[in-house]
């Protein structure tokens, strides 16, 4: 069964389409991962998903209902992101404790043993807490929630890196207690890419790559090599990303599965042959142009 | 753990590697139940549909087989059968960039072959 599904969205911002004809499928139990740039769209695409904004056209279905105004979405669901804002007159305790009346499977043991792991101090407020420790309590409320429907926007905006690590755990062993779909954003894919199921690259509101993690490795391929073969070899191809190495060596990277003629011939030609990083590969996807930032510094 | 995250082959790969491994070394035996996804997702903090990816590897193989409800086994002479293909393509490979890597220095055959033996001395030395 799908859990989401969208087609054709679109949602503008007066002239802006900051999602453009999207469309793609998540099944059930996954966790995937939304990567692309800043102003890429995935703010906007989490929060027609999760029912806050309506979209301008198109389709989107949530446990197959149109999010926007369902009961059924918000209620099996969370949205956890860094502008989270609770009674100022609770303390985070009684944050936790008012939660869980909300949400039905809420694990409050799960909940106090977080709690105590990062530290937090019942007592203090939300307000006053700095941006690594509110980011790190809303993830508290967002794994302790237990919702069909998981949302996390840029959840590790000004965590430290130990924190980080121990919340991708986290939320990974969680998942293996509690199979059930996640979705996260982020632009820090490495740090997380052995923990997600899937990947949906977007770039300017529209799709790039929907695939499993596990193929994304194996997507691309680079070339490198004197400039004549490499350009020669790789004609017609579509360039991924290119960059110039020293005096006329030059760096490539097209896709893999219409590459095996020139691997073979481009291995014979003395061309060297290497794997691109997910990373690295989702930089290049995503990049408007393809040369990088040395095509601003390379003008001629 | 023993998993390379920054090498550039596959998690899913090297997963099954590790379990090729554990075989060869007789950790896992004929007939036993290997890991289940979940224990390797939770092992190697990686997603369990990963973890499958790996495992899928070597049942495609026969090296591996499924009891319904149960979980995947080890099949018989599947040691033997890591040995053949790791033989003829794992080590075959890497004895080929070690021949490539001794003409690009201009290393006599005769030296390599003595690396080698000094090599696997000191590999002997060491385990005793």
């Amino acid at each position: 069964m799908d859990v989401i599904s969208c087609k054709g969205l679109t949602k503008n911002f007066g002239r802006v389409k900051a999602i453009n004809d999207l469309s793609f499928t998540i099944e059930q139990n996954r966790i995937t991962g939304l990567i692309g740039p800043n102003g890429a769209g995935k703010t906007t695409l989490l929060k027609i998903i999760a029912g806050f904004m309506r979209a301008s056209s198109g389709q989107v279905a949530v446990f197959s209902e149109n999010p926007f105004n369902s009961l059924k979405v918000s209620s099996n669901m969370i949205f956890i992101d860094e502008n989270m804002k609770f009674p100022q007159s609770l303390s985070l305790a009684e944050i936790l404790l008012s939660a869980s009346a909300f949400y039905e499977n809420w694990d409050m043991e799960l909940a106090k043993g977080l709690f105590d792991y990062f530290s937090l101090n019942p007592s203090r407020q939300h307000h006053h807490l700095s941006k690594g420790m509110k980011s790190t309590f809303n993830m508290i409320i967002g794994l302790a929630s237990q919702c069909p429907l998981t949302i996390f926007d840029e959840p590790t905006a000004g965590m430290d890196a130990g924190v980080r690590k121990d919340f991708y755990r986290a939320l990974l062993r969680d998942y293996l207690q509690n199979p059930r779909n996640i979705i996260f954003s982020s632009h820090l894919l490495n740090e997380v890419e052995d923990i997600l199921e899937d990947i949906l690259l977007l770039r300017e509101g529209e799709k790039r790559l929907h695939l499993p993690v596990s193929d994304l490795k194996e997507f691309a391929v680079a070339l490198r090599g004197k400039k004549e073969i490499i350009f020669d070899l790789t004609a017609g191809q579509e360039i991924y990303y290119q960059k110039s190495m020293g005096q006329d060596y030059y760096y490539i990277v097209i896709r893999r599965d219409s590459a095996g003629e020139v691997l073979q011939k481009g291995g014979a030609a003395g061309v060297e042959i290497l794997p691109v990083k997910a990373d690295e590969l989702c930089v290049y996807l995503t990049n408007r142009n393809r040369g990088g930032i040395d095509h601003v510094f390379d003008r001629n | 753990m023993g998993l390379d995250m920054v090498e550039d082959k596959p998690i899913y790969v090297q997963i099954a590697e590790w379990l090729e491994n554990e075989i060869l070394c007789g950790n896992i035996r004929e007939n036993e139940k290997i890991y289940s996804q979940y224990q390797l997702a939770e092992m190697f903090n990686i997603n369990p549909a990963t973890a499958a990816k790996g495992i899928n590897i070597l049942a495609d193989q026969g090296i591996l087989y499924k009891k319904r409800g149960l979980g995947m086994f080890l099949s018989a002479n599947s040691k033997e059968k890591i040995q053949y293909s790791r033989k003829n393509h794992t080590l075959k490979k890497l004895v080929e960039a070690v021949v490539t890597e001794a003409r690009r220095l201009g290393v006599y055959e005769n030296e390599l072959i003595d690396m080698m033996r000094d090599a696997k001395k000191e590999l002997d030395e060491h385990e005793k």
